[in-house]
């Protein structure tokens, strides 16, 4: 049973997420195809609630394509005060990333 | 170098602008458009169909579910007359698009975002029953202009020199 610490996108599954921190910085990450490990820039987000129950997980973004949509929610913390539907559309380098912004209590 | 598609510039656009114009509604990005056929949703079940046939549906840049409307967005900075071209045939195909069902009961209107407009995209768009709205904050302005330069003497002089150094020091 995996142990929930990080939110994994499946092609075509939606994940309704709320965030409760952000932090944006450099990891270390294996690169697939060559097994290396290289540094790359990454988003972070603590996510406190997962599809509607409480968790303590954290999303990691990586592809511009979909930071480019969360990056204003960023720039001010007004995160915080939505929840993000993020679905995973396709694969590889043809990957782009449908999300629903939904302000909290609607 | 600010100019590059690669840097995402028009995701990065619709989603300031919906973040500025409507962030008190919900809003989806890439939203597919049009039917799942119904032979494939009784194969394999109607949210793996619409999982299969995503890649060759069309996608509008955006749909904001207001009380009283849904507006469909299409942002553009290049190729501007496409993104208007696009926003009645996208209209078209709401009323068969199985996730907009619940939202069936509100009027359709359509926004063609822009970094910059012309009296003849204008007029284009008022045929059409599309408004344009000008979105150009800082970062995208400096985008335009280079746009606007493009085909001038300078900036091609400019955009070779560039080029050239590009490849001298072997950079990306």
């Amino acid at each position: 049973m995996p142990l929930g610490n990080w939110v994994m996108l499946e092609q075509g599954i939606p994940e309704r997420m709320h965030f409760s921190a952000f932090f944006k910085g450099t990891r270390d990450i294996i690169d697939s195809v060559t097994g290396r490990v290289v540094p790359k820039n990454v988003a972070e987000f603590d996510v406190d609630r997962l599809n509607g129950q409480p968790t303590n997980a954290k999303f990691s973004v990586l592809a511009e394509k979909l930071f480019a949509q969360l990056e204003p929610y960023t720039l001010d913390n007004t995160y915080k005060n939505y929840e993000f539907v993020v679905t995973r559309i396709g694969a590889g380098f043809t990957t782009s990333f449908s999300v629903q912004v939904i302000p909290l209590g609607k | 170098m600010a100019s590059r598609k690669s840097r995402q510039v028009e995701v990065r656009m619709v989603a300031e602008y919906l973040k500025t114009t409507y962030s008190s509604y919900m809003f989806i990005t890439k939203q597919p458009l049009g039917q799942v056929p119904d032979q494939l949703a009784a194969e394999v079940g109607m949210k793996r169909a619409m999982g299969m046939t995503r890649p060759f549906r069309p996608e509008v840049d955006a749909v904001v579910i207001m009380p009283g409307a849904m507006v469909l967005v299409e942002a553009k900075v290049w190729n501007i007359v496409n993104g208007l071209a696009k926003l009645p045939v996208y209209k078209a195909l709401v009323p068969i698009t199985p996730e907009l069902k619940q939202y069936s009961q509100l009027p359709v209107a359509m926004e063609l975002v822009v970094g910059w407009t012309n009296p003849n995209l204008e007029t284009m768009a008022r045929a059409l029953d599309v408004r344009v709205r000008v979105f150009c904050p800082d970062w995208l302005g400096l985008i335009v202009e280079d746009m606007h330069k493009y085909w001038t003497k300078d900036y091609q002089e400019a955009r070779k020199e560039r080029l050239e150094l590009r490849e001298y020091y072997g950079i990306e």
